[in-house]
């Protein structure tokens, strides 16, 4: 009998310490998840067959596929915590001026603007002669949440075309404009 | 009675339950003020979220926001959203470029030997007064003015804001003007066209008191152009002491050497890949 007590006992502290354990685990869920995504880089499939006049080569492909996740990566991460910083590694010209001047707005107005970036098909279709422009179009799957003080107040996922003008730097590829515009 | 006064209470409260509704043009040009309808009543918070702007503040619903000119001078898609004590409504529109008025042109190489196929490219970037790129086709002219001979223009028509051409150099040694115009706007850029490869090498030689002195004519690439001093020219000697090769630069066009021969020798020219004529002593 005394046996059968201190087996119940035991297994009503390791039902408690289960308990304790998951939902320990279920609130710190959302920032584990977010932190996994922050790491995550965005799908990029670049299609070149159509690109003109000079043809791409496979390293070219592979570097430019690569500078242009980690720029929608970055840019989610800047948009998010307000950050203009994380804009230096992988935007140039006018896309980081314009994502500058957003975020600057964003901390003026207390918005924010959070992606959940579900990928990109993109199309090669210019690389200049001298390899110093490429230009691209980009079918971006995005879910967009804008929040003010934390509360979100508009949600959407939506495929979205970006025009996008890609330039070599010394060790990798910058956006350099970054439009998104209407194929309608 | 009571089944029109329960309509009347449905109508009502169903009117209630909806949220306002904000409704921008489908479509607005960059730079141009707007007005956005909105449906409802009460005081609401009115966010406009663009590619380079976000802006918040207070509107009455029900009654048109109007939208300045400076808040959608960037191009790309914007989210107006309007918070009533309702709940949130949204819609999206595009702002588009306005008429292009601007190019950003890019010419490379800067300097080209003349035979050189092909090797000059330009590229032209067309923007609007804002500097939003005008994706829509819109010809660019590339004027092209050479030194010597009748000037050309080559029209393009520009395919998602870039129109870009390729073109062989002119015969002729010198400066090159090449303008991008779109719209009176011009943006002129300067390529140097230098001479090609020396074609016809010939040299002569003529005993002096220390041995021999070897000269190039006036060393030309097949177009006639001088090939620029500071090219060098090779002298290669065997003779009997064996082969020697003296590298001498063209100096006011023509290369000099002199070479302390006594005996017979065999004297060959070359520059770069071309080879000339070969002197026998």
């Amino acid at each position: 009998m005394k046996q059968l007590f201190k087996a119940f006992r035991g297994m009503r502290r390791s039902a408690i310490l289960t308990l304790l354990l998951f939902t320990g685990l279920c609130s710190y869920a959302p920032m584990l998840f977010r932190a996994l995504r922050a790491d995550s880089l965005p799908q990029v499939k670049l299609n070149a067959d159509s690109i003109a006049p000079r043809s791409i080569e496979d390293l070219t492909g592979r570097n430019v596929t690569r500078d242009y996740a980690y720029a929608w990566r970055d840019l989610a991460h800047a948009l998010e915590a307000n950050r203009t910083d994380l804009l230096n590694d992988y935007f140039t010209g006018f896309a980081k001026d314009k994502l500058t001047q957003r975020i600057a707005d964003q901390k003026k107005t207390g918005v924010t603007v959070r992606y959940v970036d579900h990928g990109h098909n993109v199309k090669a279709f210019f690389y200049a002669p001298d390899g110093g422009e490429m230009q691209l179009i980009d079918n971006a799957q995005l879910e967009i949440q804008v929040l003010d003080g934390g509360k979100v107040i508009h949600q959407e996922t939506l495929t979205e075309p970006y025009v996008v003008l890609m330039t070599p730097g010394a060790d990798r590829w910058f956006v350099r404009s970054l439009d998104a515009f209407s194929n309608k | 009675m009571r089944i029109k006064r329960t309509i009347l209470f449905l109508c009502a409260a169903l009117s209630l339950a909806t949220a306002a509704e904000v409704r921008p043009p489908a479509q607005v040009t960059a730079g141009t003020a707007f007005s956005i309808a909105t449906t409802g009543g009460g005081d609401a918070a009115f966010y406009l979220i663009g590619p380079a702007s976000v802006v918040k503040r207070q509107a009455k619903l029900g009654a048109d926001i109007k939208v300045e000119a400076d808040e959608v001078k960037v191009a790309g898609r914007y989210v107006a959203i309007a918070c009533g004590s309702d709940g949130c409504s949204s819609a999206p529109f595009y702002v588009v470029a306005g008429e292009p008025a601007r190019v950003s042109f890019l010419l490379h190489p800067s300097r080209v030997p003349v035979t050189a196929r092909n090797a000059i490219n330009g590229t032209a970037f067309v923007f609007d007064k804002f500097r939003n790129p005008v994706l829509r086709p819109v010809t660019v002219d590339f004027k092209v003015g050479p030194k010597v001979g009748s000037p050309f223009t080559k029209s393009v028509k520009a395919v998602q804001g870039v129109a870009w051409m390729q073109m062989s150099p002119t015969p002729k040694e010198g400066p090159v003007k090449v303008i991008a115009t779109l719209a009176g706007n011009e943006e002129p850029r300067v390529i140097q066209q230098v001479a090609s490869d020396a074609c016809n090498l010939r040299i002569r030689a003529q005993r002096t008191s220390k041995g021999v002195l070897v000269e190039t004519d006036p060393v030309k690439d097949c177009s006639g152009n001088a090939v620029p001093d500071g090219t060098v020219v090779s002298f290669t000697i065997a003779g009997e002491k064996g082969r020697t090769t003296v590298d001498a630069p063209i100096k006011k066009g023509v290369a000099r050497v002199e070479l302390p021969i006594t005996g017979r020798a065999t004297i060959s020219v070359a520059s770069g890949v071309v080879i000339g004529n070969e002197i026998r002593l």
